[in-house]
């Protein structure tokens, strides 16, 4: 089975991809939960949820998620549910406040977050 | 299991020359205290300031918020398996401070939230302007990194607490109250009419600023599990949550968890409250199927007819709830989820990230999208410079003359997912 992180944290792709196949993509959150939602029509499954974190989506520019190949070649249907889910979520916080533009050492701390919100997945999974 | 709490009820905060309780008052030996903090040699820096209900006073950004209890009676110690040794609290006697709280502050990450105002329109959002607090304002070493800072400032909160707490242990209680829970078949025994009832309790276990311990153990490597609600009256379950200022639980919520006392207070009335399950809400999809079943499977063997389910936190956890929902009522047994909601500023998009017919019974803590403005107050508790990155708020959410435009989401408890709040929706 192919696990895949995706993700654009320039952190995650340093830290995580001697561990893991790391997509880095220098894309906004919902282009990267939108590259997740077209591996799943592709027959990948979701291993973490794409909302990690309390962090809202409007707040932290960061995320990171893992897919990984099925058996099966039909459309997980569950992971196609979250993840649609997940984006329209998404579209309803950016809507209603756009994601600020955070100083360097904030979006260090977010990279730090999000890598912690999947670490503990990966060190499972690999 | 039966636990009696002895409430010393406090209604002012003062410093003092010895720290202790007389007629209403705690005086805090701020040296003393301030002392015991510094210890730890990653807090660099230690200040404690006194914040009472009605002062013109901000505290921001607050961490966790925590009551001192000591326990006078029984095994154990209050928060067993982090300050205490581990051993099964929720029995015997625990006098408790009740109107004190410690609120801890600090800069853990750069992006920051929790407000909790003491008087205003915020102060009617947050429980804690209602408290004598006292608050550590704690500086860490320069190098201190945020895994690190986060459990500095949780275990300072913690240790304050039980100071203050021990000055509890020989004062006459104001009221004592009593609550008791029976093993499963003498409950039933003993009210057989009744309808059994469980409360699932979900702990927020993600990651960094996301955690909750029970006993000392990191709640995301557990299994869903039965616990004791007198066990949390003592300290069993800890925050370690820093994220999501208005729906996290501190410390404080978990030791006066709502929803526990309300049953208690209908149990033999209307309801034969029988029991509790803990489970969690892990990232990885496989641990949510895994500790929802078994949150199911357990809510099944104690043959209840009905659970009451709370989340904590947003996004991630809906997928949890509705689950938990979902895989309970499939086992035939009714459910009542409280949670709340973030339906944008008018209230009218979709409040949840996951949705059911199945969850047919909601109670809200209300809309943590909805704005607030808070007028400026004359002294500001912690660290002014994060409001602009708070989140909720936006640039130039901190006006010139220090008023703050907000999202509810950045104060403290304000849409608490325990009902620890006075916000909430009614469908007729």
């Amino acid at each position: 089975m192919k696990t895949i992180l995706i993700t654009n944290n320039p952190l995650a792709q340093k830290k995580l991809s001697s561990k893991v196949e790391t997509h880095f993509h220098d894309v906004d959150y919902t282009k990267v939960l939108k590259i997740a939602r077209d591996y799943i029509h592709k027959g990948y499954r979701l291993l973490t949820h794409p909302l990690s974190g309390s962090v809202k989506p409007n707040e932290t520019p960061y995320k990171s998620l893992i897919i990984q190949t099925r058996e099966q070649t039909k459309i997980d249907m569950d992971s196609l549910l979250i993840i649609e889910q997940s984006l329209d979520t998404t579209k309803k916080f950016i809507d209603n406040m756009k994601t600020p533009q955070w100083n360097e050492r904030i979006k260090e701390d977010f990279q730090t977050i999000d890598i912690s919100l999947i670490e503990s997945v990966l060190d499972r999974i690999i | 299991m039966r636990l009696e709490l002895g409430n010393i009820l406090i209604n002012d905060v003062q410093f003092g020359d010895k720290t202790k309780v007389d007629n209403g008052t705690l005086y805090v030996n701020k040296e003393e205290l301030v002392e015991l903090i510094s210890q730890d040699e990653k807090i660099k820096n230690v200040d404690v300031e006194l914040a009472r209900p009605g002062e013109s006073v901000r505290i921001t950004p607050v961490k966790d918020v925590i009551e001192p209890r000591v326990k006078v009676e029984g095994p154990g110690g209050i928060f067993p398996g982090v300050i205490a040794k581990v051993d099964t609290v929720g029995t015997g006697r625990t006098h408790v401070l009740k109107g004190a709280a410690v609120v801890t502050t600090g800069k853990v990450v750069g992006f920051q939230e929790g407000i909790v105002d003491m008087t205003g329109p915020g102060a009617e959002y947050t429980p804690f302007s209602k408290l004598n607090n006292v608050v550590l304002v704690c500086e860490p070493n320069d190098d201190l990194k945020q895994y690190e800072h986060e459990k500095a400032l949780r275990m300072a909160g913690l240790k304050a607490a039980i100071y203050l707490g021990e000055a509890g242990k020989n004062v006459t209680p104001n009221e004592i109250k009593e609550y008791e829970n029976l093993p499963l078949l003498k409950s039933v025994e003993k009210y057989p009419n009744l309808p059994k009832i469980a409360y699932v309790q979900m702990l927020q276990s993600q990651g960094l600023l996301h955690d909750t311990y029970v006993y000392g153990v990191d709640a995301k490597q557990t299994l869903s599990t039965l616990i004791n609600p007198t066990e949390i009256m003592d300290g069993a379950i800890i925050s370690g949550n820093c994220v999501s200022a208005c729906d996290k639980n501190t410390t404080y919520h978990h030791l006066n968890n709502p929803i526990i006392h309300d049953l208690f207070e209908q149990h033999g009335k209307e309801i034969n409250f029988v029991g509790m399950i803990i489970t969690n809400e892990n990232v990885y999809l496989a641990d949510k199927e895994r500790s929802s079943d078994w949150a199911a499977k357990l809510s099944e063997y104690l043959g209840v007819d009905g659970v009451v389910i709370s989340q904590e936190g947003f996004g991630n956890p809906d997928t949890d709830l509705i689950m938990n929902c979902v895989k309970i009522e499939k086992k035939g047994i009714k459910t009542v989820i409280v949670t709340d909601e973030y339906a944008g500023r008018d209230g009218a998009s979709q409040s949840l990230a996951d949705a059911d017919p199945l969850a047919d019974a909601v109670v809200t803590g209300g809309n943590a999208n909805e704005v607030i403005e808070l007028p400026p107050m004359d002294k500001i508790i912690g660290y002014t410079e994060p409001v602009n990155s708070i989140a909720g708020g936006f640039d130039g959410s901190l006006k010139e003359d220090g008023s703050i435009v907000v999202e509810l989401q950045a104060i403290t408890g304000a849409t608490n997912e325990l009902g620890f709040n006075k916000l909430t929706a009614k469908g007729y």
